[in-house]
């Protein structure tokens, strides 16, 4: 029982690194610019589309691969802002925005997806292991292309945790999340931060997307019920706040791994959103969050 | 135009649409047009809730599913007619929207989407892993039709255009009834521009959103049941978030927060998605992606709203008139 249980807990490990990619770009983005990216899952999805084309098709090494990945999910991340958002939000002026935001992310979710199937078609793309191999520990087998997720992750959080906090663009980038007025009365240039917010959240997850590609297969909707759980992380972690996604991610991608002990796997999607509906109703400023007004 | 003469004409021209698969009776424009219709009810029944009161849900396929469910499994296992079914449904999913309202009081702009869309996604879940009850992922099917449909092909299909017809006109009139000529049309708008501000004027807000849940998901049920018995195939994907996300951009497209908006919008946008069938399957789905994000954008009030800017213009310019008389 006891080895099962920590082998159940390395399997979280694993899926929790994927989870924290992607809900620290979710909250990222919605912490500077309080809109909920409803197609966040589809950058997923061209990640692992990338990571395809580079491995499969071009036969690029690996490492290139998820190069290939972050960046094509980086520059598409980068027309969101000026193309979508920034007419909307230039329409509405200071009016309230309500529900518009999430509508105009669930059509654009809707035409990437759809136009990725139509492009690429509906069949489950194989990606080989960027690395083969792995770690024979006596009571299980870890392959390396987890421990390359945990690895890669880890290193990418920490390497985005440093840019916000010394680079000068991520000081730029928190400023605005506290403040927006207040930043652009100091010379920051709104529009070039949001930009960039949307791009990098973006490119996290399109590096999830490549990380995960060996793991699951690549579809156009793989990223669908990612995003779902990820809205989940982002609200128990509470909305904006990037160290409460990352322990949020390793919380759920936990409770969901070992939840296979306990109840059958098809319910195990059930987790997240239970816990995403608890939290709303019992706290919903999140675990870590601030009291909300 | 003067107003009685107005409306007579509006009244004629919706006859006349109604009438138009009737006499072109091929059985793909039926098909079309009855499946049509189903949507539109179930798009003004999203947009009283969403885009009426302001309470926006991305989880309405969860009460359509759960209406065509009830409907599929009342025939089956419990042998009721298709009239008994539907009643069943428009009752159970009024209750579950109640149920689901409670809790949803507290919650408002994001977070009550996001729990709605967890809603859906339960839904789904439960559709596809209760197989006792739901046939499981492959759904459920001989459970017939409507009652008392004639044995002809081709009546059966006019006949069920008729009945789908009805109801959802039904359906249509009583939402539109409740929102223009009763207090609570005032009160949901109230709530919807200003929730603080309608409590303090001493609207009942919990009651009243409690109501839009409740209306709210009983026709989508409606439109659920009315899915199931047409079809005759019920699965888990008619819960899936895709189907909330399509009724959402056919309300969009109407204009929401009109009722008769997203109802027009519906047919229109259904109708061109699937006789862009005929070019290829995925791309109506890309085509209602792209209409969402165009209308969000740049025409928010959706087809609804082209009608109020021209009446805005016209009373713009009647000032005019006026000011140079004087």
């Amino acid at each position: 029982m006891g080895e099962e249980i920590l082998e159940f807990l390395i399997l979280g490990l694993v899926l929790g690194g994927i989870y924290a990619l992607f809900a620290v770009g979710l909250t990222l983005i919605f912490g500077v610019l309080d809109i909920i990216n409803v197609a966040h899952g589809e950058f997923f999805a061209i990640g692992g589309y990338a990571i395809y084309i580079a491995m499969v098709v071009f036969k690029l090494p690996p490492a290139a691969g998820l190069v290939m990945a972050t960046v094509a999910a980086f520059l598409v991340g980068l027309a969101v802002y000026p193309l979508l958002l920034a007419p909307l939000k230039k329409r509405l002026g200071r009016r309230a925005p309500g529900p518009l935001f999430l509508v105009l992310t669930l059509g654009l979710s809707a035409l990437m997806q759809n136009s990725m199937l139509a492009a690429a078609g509906g069949e489950y793309l194989k990606v080989p292991p960027a690395i083969k191999g792995g770690l024979d520990l006596s009571f299980t087998y870890i392959s390396n292309q987890r421990l390359l997720i945990v690895a890669v992750a880890s290193l990418s959080l920490a390497a985005l945790f440093l840019f916000l906090r010394f680079h000068r663009q991520g000081m730029a980038i928190r400023a605005v999340a506290q403040n927006p007025a207040a930043a652009q009365s100091v010379g920051i240039p709104l529009g070039r931060i949001f930009t960039l917010t949307v791009g990098l959240g973006c490119a996290l997850a399109g590096l999830a997307g490549g990380l995960i590609a060996p793991l699951f297969s690549v579809y156009p909707a793989v990223g669908f019920t990612l995003t779902i759980k990820a809205f989940a992380i982002t609200i128990l972690g509470g909305m904006g706040n990037l160290v409460g996604a990352l322990v949020a991610s390793l919380i759920i991608a936990t409770v969901e791994a070992m939840s296979v002990l306990v109840i059958p796997s098809e319910w195990q999607n059930a987790i997240a959103f239970g816990t995403m509906i608890l939290v709303l109703l019992v706290r919903p400023s999140g675990l870590f969050g601030k009291k909300q007004p | 135009m003067s107003r009685p003469v107005r409306t007579l004409a509006i009244i004629a021209l919706a006859f006349a649409g109604l009438a138009a698969p009737l006499v072109w009776s091929h059985p793909f424009v039926l098909h079309i047009a009855v499946q049509a219709l189903i949507w539109a009810l179930f798009a003004a029944s999203w947009d009283l809730l969403s885009g009426y009161t302001g309470q926006v849900s991305f989880g309405h396929a969860g009460f359509f599913s759960i209406g065509a469910y009830t409907a599929a499994i009342s025939t089956k296992l419990l042998g009721f007619s298709s009239w008994l079914g539907m009643t069943a449904a428009l009752l159970l999913c009024g209750l579950v929207g109640l149920c689901v309202g409670f809790p949803a009081l507290r919650l408002r702009g994001h977070y009550l989407a996001l729990v709605t869309l967890g809603f859906g996604e339960i839904v789904q879940l439960v559709a596809q892993n209760w197989g006792a009850l739901t046939g499981g992922p492959f759904g459920m099917h001989d459970y017939g039709t409507f009652t008392g449909l004639p044995s002809d092909p081709l009546a059966q299909r006019q006949a069920a255009y008729l009945i789908v017809a009805a109801i959802s006109l039904v359906g249509l009139a009583i939402l539109l009834y409740v929102t223009r000529r009763t207090t609570a049309g005032p009160a949901f708008r109230a709530i919807r521009e200003d929730q603080v501000l309608a409590a303090s004027l001493g609207i009942d807000t919990t009651f009243f959103k409690l109501l839009a849940f409740t209306l709210s998901a009983g026709f989508a049920g409606l439109a659920g049941a009315l899915y199931a018995y047409y079809i005759q195939l019920v699965s888990p994907t008619i819960g899936s978030s895709a189907q909330s996300a399509l009724v959402i951009g056919m309300a969009v497209f109407g204009g929401i927060g009109t009722i008769w908006g997203p109802f027009l919008g519906a047919i229109l946008l259904f109708s061109i998605t699937e006789s862009l069938r005929f070019i290829g399957v995925v791309y109506n789905l890309i085509v209602v992606g792209a209409v969402m994000i165009v209308f969000v954008i740049f025409i928010p009030r959706g087809l609804a709203g082209i009608r109020l800017r021209r009446r805005g213009r016209q009373q713009r310019a009647d000032r005019q008139a006026v000011d140079a008389a004087s």
